[in-house]
């Protein structure tokens, strides 16, 4: 039971994260009605990181991507 | 948990190094757009040099294991040895000022006790703006939409 209730606790707050977010995504692409919603999420997620993991994520993708192609 | 670094411990030595030496460098490129939160990918770390050659950097290289190699016919001007894999030497940055008038407004990001130097995301975003080249027009509106992410996400706090 006490499982159950932690798994609904982080289920509730990963559901209001993902819930801000929106609105916080929604209401920039308002003022900039050009920009692409993807982007301006994105964007928001890696500037809750530190400056150094949101390095590691470009680096890592782009490691990632070197991989794939060979 | 601290958040993992990008850099090996060989890498972090690297730019220690031309820190302690007081060698005058940035951070540019789409590794400088990563650090303000662009989500751009990139498998190198630009590194725009105010002066090649000059003997502080090369103390600083040597105390790591590596060495500036100057531009020949085959290859371009680069680091080499394996502790600067990772990064690549830029001397000119299109549609910005002179590097002691950029590295005025760059931004610092904590390593260690010393600070890294990084272009700002709006200069990278003007050196993409100028470059134009087909791959700069793919991040190009990244570039704008993290400023406006930014700019939002600032207003937003307050």
């Amino acid at each position: 039971m006490k499982r159950l209730a932690a798994q609904s606790d982080k289920d509730i707050k990963a559901r209001r994260w993902a819930r801000r977010l929106s609105m916080r995504v929604k209401k920039i692409v308002a003022a900039h009605p050009g920009a692409d919603p993807d982007n301006i999420r994105h964007a928001l997620i890696l500037l809750e990181l530190p400056p150094f993991a949101r390095l590691q994520r470009s680096l890592i993708r782009g490691r990632a991507a070197a991989i794939y192609r060979k | 948990m601290a958040a993992p670094l990008p850099f090996t411990e060989n890498e972090r030595r690297l730019l220690r190094s031309l820190l302690r030496h007081e060698v005058r460098f940035m951070v540019v490129g789409l590794s400088a757009a990563a650090f303000p939160g662009a989500p751009v990918i990139t498998q190198d770390v630009d590194l725009w040099f105010e002066k090649l050659g000059d003997p502080e950097m090369s103390r600083a290289l040597q105390e790591v294991g590596a060495a500036y190699v100057p531009p020949s016919i085959n290859n371009p001007r680069m680091l080499a040895g394996t502790v600067a894999e990772l990064f690549d030497i830029v001397i000119r940055m299109d549609g910005l000022g002179k590097f002691a008038d950029e590295i005025e407004n760059c931004v610092e990001i904590q390593l260690g006790h010393q600070k890294l130097k990084v272009l700002s995301l709006e200069r990278i975003l003007a050196s993409k703006l100028a470059a134009n080249r087909a791959k700069d027009q793919l991040t190009i509106p990244v570039l704008r939409d993290t400023l406006a992410a930014a700019l939002g996400a600032k207003r937003q706090k307050i």
